[in-house]
């Protein structure tokens, strides 16, 4: 045993190193980051804009006219998220480079739209066309991957032309800030130039914009596979044992799948909002972390905390219980994991790694045949409580509901688990005050 | 003395920081202890003499190491156990013996 885990230990360090620590990984992770007090404020003007009942209180008319007022809340932030994610990736890059950020930003934000179609087709054959708009939906979901991938791009030319020096500089005693819009010039100029030759060359291919091909190409097929129950099973088992050695998992796991996961999101978002009785996927963003691994904080822990102050009676659980339940209700769970301890524990390896992959297929089953809706998209912080952060993630108390079943499935599987450590700790501690007794008689 | 600690969001480690600012009052020592997540940890460590990381983002301190050998200041993975209890006092003496050291 401590064989395969010095081995694995030894393994997984650098693939948590290599994964936390790439500069484009963290750049990504950071743009998702600048989007998320956006993300939260349009997603609490969506939830309050559905509330039940509203149509009974103001009528179909009042209703709609509410919507309409409240819209700009989330078409200003969800709607067109990628554009922010594009911001955010450039300013990280370019303040990793140490190059001016906030121009690295403009840099990218103007080489994504010039990649973006201005045109927006509709009809029931997408025959009419209007001109000269950007379709909302390209700065959303749909764009995700070429945002991202052309603010990569963007702000790695736009660094290396500032790093081989061709810049204009100015004399001194001209003001810094005109010196500093100079400087970005030539760099932004060339930048900007690649950009404009791809959008032109693709003109002639038969997607017609680079949008499309990325779309059908890499982010579809993407997304379909991280859809699926499969991957996302998979997924959660790595989350699980990166944990086990102590590594924070989501850290890992979602600077690889959060692209995926918040797009799926966002096409959620977007057939919620046409008004689909049917959101077209069950996993994404909230999925994961409200209904399974992130549930009660990491592992679904906070089942693990009910399950210590039912049935545990030894001193190390119920001081476990006593500092851990307080943070573990706002699903900060470090105490659990390194306290109990989980990490390394050979004796909980079994439920750790079991508990969250059956709550996911469970979740994932009771969502595919409608008993509880699917995740809306809307983004609820990781800190608000479950039950609450159910009922808000589906717009449905069915969401919150599922929560506590859930719960009560983790319990489940580990109450036999809880019961096992609790004995050898009971014994230990009393060995040890047996053994106190014994010493100061001797003496 | 200036001691800072970092995670993935600065959430777990912000409940240590609480108990080792009651280990610090106890003991008398005047020291600013904060807690900050890791996308800030490099701008926050010049104003820091000592700083130590949650176990579960151990991965950081390779990455961390020479931005802290550059700026003079100590840094180090906090015990897991100890995180695990909240143990601010243990925690504290840890920073201490590392400045002191």
């Amino acid at each position: 045993m401590d064989k395969i885990m010095n081995f694995l230990d030894k393994h997984l360090m650098p693939i948590a190193d290599k994964l936390n620590n790439n500069k484009y990984l963290t750049a990504l992770r950071e743009g998702f980051m600048l989007t998320l007090p956006l993300i939260i404020f349009g997603s609490i003007f969506v939830v309050i804009s559905n509330l039940p009942y509203l149509d009974r209180i103001l009528g179909e008319n009042g209703l709609n006219q509410f919507k309409n007022l409240l819209g700009a809340a989330s078409s200003s932030t969800l709607s067109i998220m990628t554009l922010f994610v594009v911001f955010g990736i450039g300013y990280s890059l370019c303040k990793y480079y140490k190059v001016e950020p906030i121009y690295g930003s403009a840099v990218s934000v103007a080489a994504f739209i010039i990649l973006t179609p201005t045109f927006l087709q509709y009809g029931k054959t997408a025959k009419e066309v209007v001109d000269g708009v950007i379709p909302l939906d390209r700065l959303g979901a749909k764009g995700m991957f070429v945002g991202i991938i052309t603010a990569f791009i963007a702000s790695e030319i736009y660094r290396k032309v500032i790093q081989k020096n061709w810049t204009i500089k100015m004399p001194a005693g001209v003001p810094d800030a005109v010196s500093r819009s100079f400087s970005s010039l030539i760099p932004a100029f060339i930048t900007l130039s690649v950009f404009l030759l791809v959008r032109i060359i693709f003109i002639f291919t038969p997607w017609g914009n680079i949008h499309d091909f990325i779309y059908k190409m890499i982010q579809a097929p993407l997304m379909s596979l991280g859809s699926s129950l499969g991957a996302t099973l998979v997924a959660i088992f790595f989350t699980q044992l990166f944990w086990f050695f102590g590594l924070h998992g989501q850290i890992i796991i979602n600077s690889v799948m959060d692209p995926i996961w918040r797009a799926l999101s966002l096409e959620n978002f977007q057939a919620y909002q046409a008004g689909a009785k049917h959101l077209p996927h069950i996993v994404n963003k909230q999925f994961i972390d409200t209904f399974t691994v992130g549930m009660g904080g990491t592992g679904m822990t906070l089942a693990v905390l009910i399950g210590i102050i039912i049935f545990a009676r030894s001193k190390q659980l119920r001081e476990i219980s006593k500092v851990a339940t307080p943070p573990g209700i706002f699903n900060v769970n470090e105490p659990v994991t390194f306290g109990l301890p989980i990490v390394l524990n050979p004796m909980v390896l079994i439920p750790w790694i079991l508990a969250p992959m059956v709550v996911t297929a469970f979740t994932y089953f009771v969502m595919s045949i409608g008993l509880v809706p699917a995740p809306v998209g809307v983004d609820v912080p990781w800190t608000v409580p479950i039950f609450f952060s159910g009922i808000l993630a589906t717009n449905s108390i069915a969401g919150g509901i599922l929560q506590l079943v859930n719960l009560l499935i983790v319990l489940v599987i580990w109450t036999p688990f809880i019961i096992m450590l609790d004995r050898k700790y009971s014994s230990a501690e009393k060995g040890a005050i047996g053994n106190k007794a014994n010493n100061s008689l001797s003496k | 003395m200036n001691i800072l600690l970092a995670c993935a969001s600065g959430m777990s480690t912000g409940l240590v920081v609480k108990k080792m600012q009651e280990a610090a009052k106890e003991k008398g020592i005047d020291c600013k202890i904060w807690a900050v997540s890791q996308d800030v940890v490099e701008e926050e460590m010049k104003n820091a003499d000592v700083l130590l990381i949650g176990p579960q983002m151990r991965f950081l301190k390779s990455k961390l190491e020479s931005k802290a050998n550059e700026l003079g200041i100590k840094i180090d993975v906090i015990k897991p156990m100890d995180y695990g209890r909240c143990d601010g006092r243990a925690i504290l003496n840890m920073a201490l013996e590392m400045i002191n050291n």
